[in-house]
């Protein structure tokens, strides 16, 4: 009797087909996740080198204003630029304000590369103020990247640049509240 | 031609070994998955266009949180984190013992001055994450994160040093560390970006 229910049992067992066709499909779009996470694992980076340490003060070779453009990065990711030296840079309206995006600082540096007498050794002169953030150091790297400028420095804002930056932050600041004051 | 079409045999396919094979590679690939050690604070990084990623090879990291505060990571390799903590230890004169260098050997990132490490190499690693903390000194008179790097260079001359900062950290704190790194002559280094 317990044999031929044994038997009755493996007829039985032979009639069951498992599909297995869904059990790999789960499998492989697991091992395709678990690729992609191992790959993405990996952050990106930007390549960074800072300018060496000058031992003595050089002297500063003639830069033609042409060949240049100075970046300011304000605060609330706001970002100015000038051609101009100590000389040149008289009042808040020759500091122009862009923004971040291609409309903006793109197209101002290459409009200036354009302009420039040696479009070769055009530089960015890349001065990031006290108000500014990572990201904006960051964008304006990227921007770097975009225009393919290969020479560009990061430098202090100097000092006479700081106050025009300060007069004009502080005339758009009091745009924003009632009319300016001149 | 009405000649006879091909027969249409219905093909029974056993997927047993499929998915068997399906299978093997997904041990695989879970088995091979390396967890970058969770960072104890909690950093975003600005997007960037840059897509060259992180050779993560005798990498140290300097971390700069959201307010502004550094933390150091180490490279990750046993005898260099131990010979690493030798050379502070000398140099602010404190002595650790086996099971506080056995600690700081497993643990990721250093977020605390040296003057609270000790203290700190005592918290269970789950528990790291909470402690609270002011970050690393770095300014004129503390130069305790470029201790760290410059000892981590002695330990393995060819370490290199990543930068990951949040987006939003003021950029004084990162014209500190360039400046301090322009300092010791150390100019090339990476930032830590997310993909745009």
């Amino acid at each position: 009797m317990g044999v031929q229910a044994k038997l009755k049992e493996k007829k039985k067992e032979q009639g069951i087909h498992i599909d297995m066709t869904p059990m790999v499909d789960l499998g492989f779009l697991l091992i395709t996740f678990f690729i992609l996470t191992t790959t993405m694992n990996q952050p990106n980076t930007i390549d960074m080198k800072l300018p060496a340490k000058p031992d003595q003060p050089t002297e500063q070779p003639e830069i033609d204003l042409s060949n240049s453009i100075s970046v300011l990065l304000g605060k609330d990711n706001r970002i100015y630029y000038h051609q101009f030296d100590e000389s040149g840079l008289t009042d808040p309206s020759k500091l122009q304000e862009t923004t971040f995006d291609t409309e903006g600082i793109e197209r101002v540096i290459d409009q200036a590369k354009a302009r420039a007498k040696k479009p070769d050794i055009f530089t960015v002169i890349i001065k990031p103020t006290e108000d500014s953030n990572y990201e904006n150091f960051v964008n304006i790297l990227d921007e770097m990247e975009i225009t393919k400028t290969d020479h560009y420095g990061i430098t202090d804002v100097k000092p006479w640049e700081q106050k025009i930056y300060e007069a004009k932050v502080g005339e758009s600041g009091g745009e924003n509240v009632n009319s300016n004051e001149n | 031609m009405p000649r006879v079409k091909p027969k249409r045999h219905n093909v029974i396919v056993d997927m047993t070994p499929f998915v068997d094979v399906a299978f093997l590679i997904l041990t695989f690939f879970i088995l091979t998955a390396q967890f970058r050690s969770s960072d104890l604070e909690d950093i975003v990084t600005p997007k960037s266009i840059s897509s060259l990623t992180l050779e993560e090879t005798d990498m140290m990291t300097v971390n700069i949180t959201e307010d502004g505060r550094y933390s150091f990571s180490p490279i990750e390799s046993s005898s260099g984190k131990k010979q690493l903590l030798e050379k502070m230890a000398k140099k602010y004169n404190i002595s650790f013992t086996e099971g506080e260098i056995n600690s700081f050997v497993v643990s990721p990132t250093v977020p605390v001055p040296m003057s609270q490490l000790k203290s700190f190499l005592h918290v269970p690693k789950d528990e790291q994450a909470n402690v609270k903390t002011d970050g690393i000194p770095l300014d004129e008179d503390h130069q305790e994160v470029m201790d760290w790097i410059k000892y981590s260079l002695e330990v393995n001359p060819s370490a290199r040093l990543s930068i990951k900062g949040d987006a939003k950290a003021q950029y004084p704190k990162f014209q500190e560390l360039f400046e301090q790194l322009r300092n010791i002559s150390f100019y090339k280094f990476n930032l830590i970006t997310t993909a745009k």
